[in-house]
């Protein structure tokens, strides 16, 4: 009884370690991502203020025109970067020509007042963040190395004390456990003090978002558009290519036995043989063709059926999670079925993982999907990749992807899509 | 006759040799891109090549340039151009600089052997073989305008069989009349359409192109 009792509570315990240690770690990311886009923050901010000086001089105003472009660069890529967790900051876009357009627009403004925030503030905090991570770990690793250090300078930084002995090394391994559990107890709030600048100031202003949202629904539309034409032309090409010429082979080799017939009989009937070859190639053709188009198991048995067929099909084992009450339009369910075909494919031949699984529901008007591996990770949505295909096919239906796969895994992609029904 | 193919696609390429060689022909080579083809013409010296309009690299109209290339570099050899479908643009292409010792088929024609033949031994002799469909297209976008709603209905018909380049004697067989009357039919065809008269073959098709091309609507 006790037994199973302090099993259970250990599983418990278990449970909150893990997931604190992914929140710290997560917090780790979000703080020296910061970093990243507060040092070129730190460095447009200086390169701005040295320009308006040297406008004094006049030399000022021949830079001035390049500022707004490096303005937004580092707000976009901070944009980009908050986006990749939690709530999306929309993506600006080009920014204003000319300095007099740069201060009259009130997204510029902001970027600026964002600028000054994050170059300075941001950069502190991820500073102080990683510097506490890493003085952690040097100081609770340090009772294994001291020694090699030379005599007159073994004392770690932030500690007072002079290291003589192994006690003292200790000493600064327990002063390095304080400094961890400092760091496990405020990381998470330094990084969202380190993102709060940018959350509140580089998204737009209520007004402009609904033009924005307009915006980009219309690039997203012209993507679409360019998506189906390109899918226009793969059938065209398959169809021309394959199917017709296996029926012209058809009839040229039924020409041929009409006139061998009447020639000599025996040599007719391998060309008969070859003739019906090529008629049953084009029929397998054209059944490819078809289901590259649309799925017919998607309009027989409905998305569940057809993405647990797919997880079946699957190089490595695949559990699935599918609930899915009543149906999606069409469009949205095809996305979804040649997605997450494409992402377990992805899988069976690049991830050398052992298992994934496949998690679907439908809540609110979103179709969301979860596909996770245990492999190698490292997955990237390069130009011309699978995942780069699967992202602009979601992206054309206004959908979003979010792909988490440091080296040596998991993997996993979550993907919503308006299911609009 | 001796003859070299250019097809990317194997299984045609392979039926079309089959049957050509059942029908006691020489098939010196054959070819799946316009390089090999072009090789093959300079290495084999053929009596005729026949070339499909889309192959590698595009799968546009890589045939047409080949077949007009490899005519270039070896002037007068009789080209037979197969296509998947009816383009207008490439006959034009094709035909630019004559219609002498060409052929532009679409590819089932193949199928039907004697047809096929007849095309294929035309274009050897120094004729042309336009597809019936092209002829059809060609004859469906002339302008009202340019004389050939004068032609009645049976000139209309020797106009599109000239336009395919049958001679007076297959002109006559198709439509179950006497030579006679279609050299008639033809006098009064240039005359309705302002063409000066001639009997070969080979220049009437010219000629008779070259009418419908300058008549085709500019859509």
């Amino acid at each position: 009884m006790n037994n199973v009792k302090s099993g259970t509570r250990g599983r418990a315990l278990r449970t909150i370690v893990l997931s604190r240690g992914r929140v710290v770690l997560d917090a780790l990311e979000h703080l020296v991502g910061g970093l990243g886009t507060a040092l070129p923050a730190f460095v447009v901010l200086v390169w701005l203020l040295l320009v308006a000086l040297l406008c004094a001089v006049g030399l000022g105003f021949l830079l001035a025109p390049t500022l707004p472009r490096l303005v937004r660069a580092p707000a976009e890529r901070e944009r980009a970067r908050l986006s990749r967790w939690g709530p999306e900051v929309i993506a600006m876009g080009a920014a204003p020509s000319g300095v007099r357009a740069a201060l009259a627009d009130p997204v510029m403004r902001r970027e600026l007042r964002w600028l000054l925030a994050h170059g300075t503030l941001g950069l502190a905090v991820g500073a102080a963040g990683a510097t506490l991570a890493v003085q952690a770990v040097q100081d609770i690793s340090y009772p294994l190395w001291w020694r090699m250090l030379p005599r007159d300078n073994a004392s770690p930084n932030l500690v007072s004390w002079h290291v003589h002995t192994d006690l003292d090394a200790l000493a600064v391994a327990c002063f390095g456990l304080v400094l961890a559990a400092v760091f496990v107890l405020i990381a998470p709030g330094l990084a969202r003090l380190q993102a709060w600048p940018g959350r509140r100031l580089l998204a737009p202003p209520p007004d402009a978002d609904l033009s924005l949202r307009v915006a980009r629904l219309s690039a997203t539309r012209a993507a679409a558009l360019d998506a189906h034409a390109t899918e226009l032309r793969r059938i065209e090409r398959s169809l021309h290519d394959g199917t017709q010429n296996r029926l012209v082979a058809v009839t040229v080799l039924l020409g041929a036995t009409r006139r061998a017939l009447a020639r000599d009989p025996a040599t007719a009937l391998p060309m008969l043989e070859q003739a019906q070859d090529a008629a049953e190639t084009a029929l397998a053709e054209l059944r490819t063709v078809v289901r590259g188009i649309l799925p017919p198991v998607l309009a027989d048995r409905g998305l569940p059926a057809a993405l647990a067929g797919l997880a079946a099909d699957c190089g490595v084992p695949c559990r699935t999670d599918i609930d899915i009450p009543g149906r999606c339009a069409a469009s949205a369910e095809a996305t979804a079925y040649f997605v997450t075909a494409e992402a377990l494919t992805n899988i069976s031949r690049h991830s050398r993982a052992r298992g994934a699984s496949l998690t679907v529901r439908l809540r609110g008007g979103l179709l969301a999907l979860r596909i996770e591996d245990d492999g190698a990770g490292g997955a990237a949505p390069r130009r011309g990749s699978g995942l780069a295909g699967i992202r602009s096919r979601i992206e054309a239906h206004d959908g979003r992807l979010t792909v988490t796969s440091p080296p040596g895994g998991p993997t996993v992609l979550e993907m919503e899509l308006p299911c609009g029904s | 006759m001796r003859i070299v193919i250019a097809d990317d696609d194997f299984l045609l390429r392979e039926g079309v040799a089959m049957l050509l060689r059942a029908e006691s022909l020489d098939v010196v080579a054959t070819a799946d891109s316009p390089e090999t083809f072009l090789a093959a013409v300079d290495e084999h010296e053929p009596d005729v090549a026949i070339v499909d309009v889309r192959m590698p690299p595009t799968h546009t109209d890589e045939g047409i340039r080949a077949a007009v290339e490899a005519r270039r570099r070896r002037p007068g050899l009789p080209v037979l151009v197969l296509s998947a479908h009816v383009e207008q643009a490439f006959a034009t292409e094709l035909l630019a600089g004559g219609s002498s010792r060409l052929g532009y088929l679409l590819k089932e024609r193949v199928g039907r052997v004697e047809q096929f033949l007849d095309a294929l031994h035309r274009v050897v002799g120094g004729g042309t073989a336009i597809d019936p469909d092209v002829v059809a297209q060609m004859l469906t976008r002339s302008r009202p305008d340019r004389g050939l709603e004068r032609l009645t209905v049976r000139e209309r018909d020797v106009l599109g069989l000239m336009a395919e380049g049958l001679g007076n004697a297959s002109i006559a067989e198709r439509l179950f009349v006497t030579e006679g009357a279609v050299h008639k039919h033809i006098r009064s065809i240039f005359a309705k359409l302002d063409l000066a008269p001639t009997d070969r073959a080979d220049r009437r098709v010219t000629a008779v192109l070259r009418h419908l091309q300058s008549t085709g609507a500019q859509s």
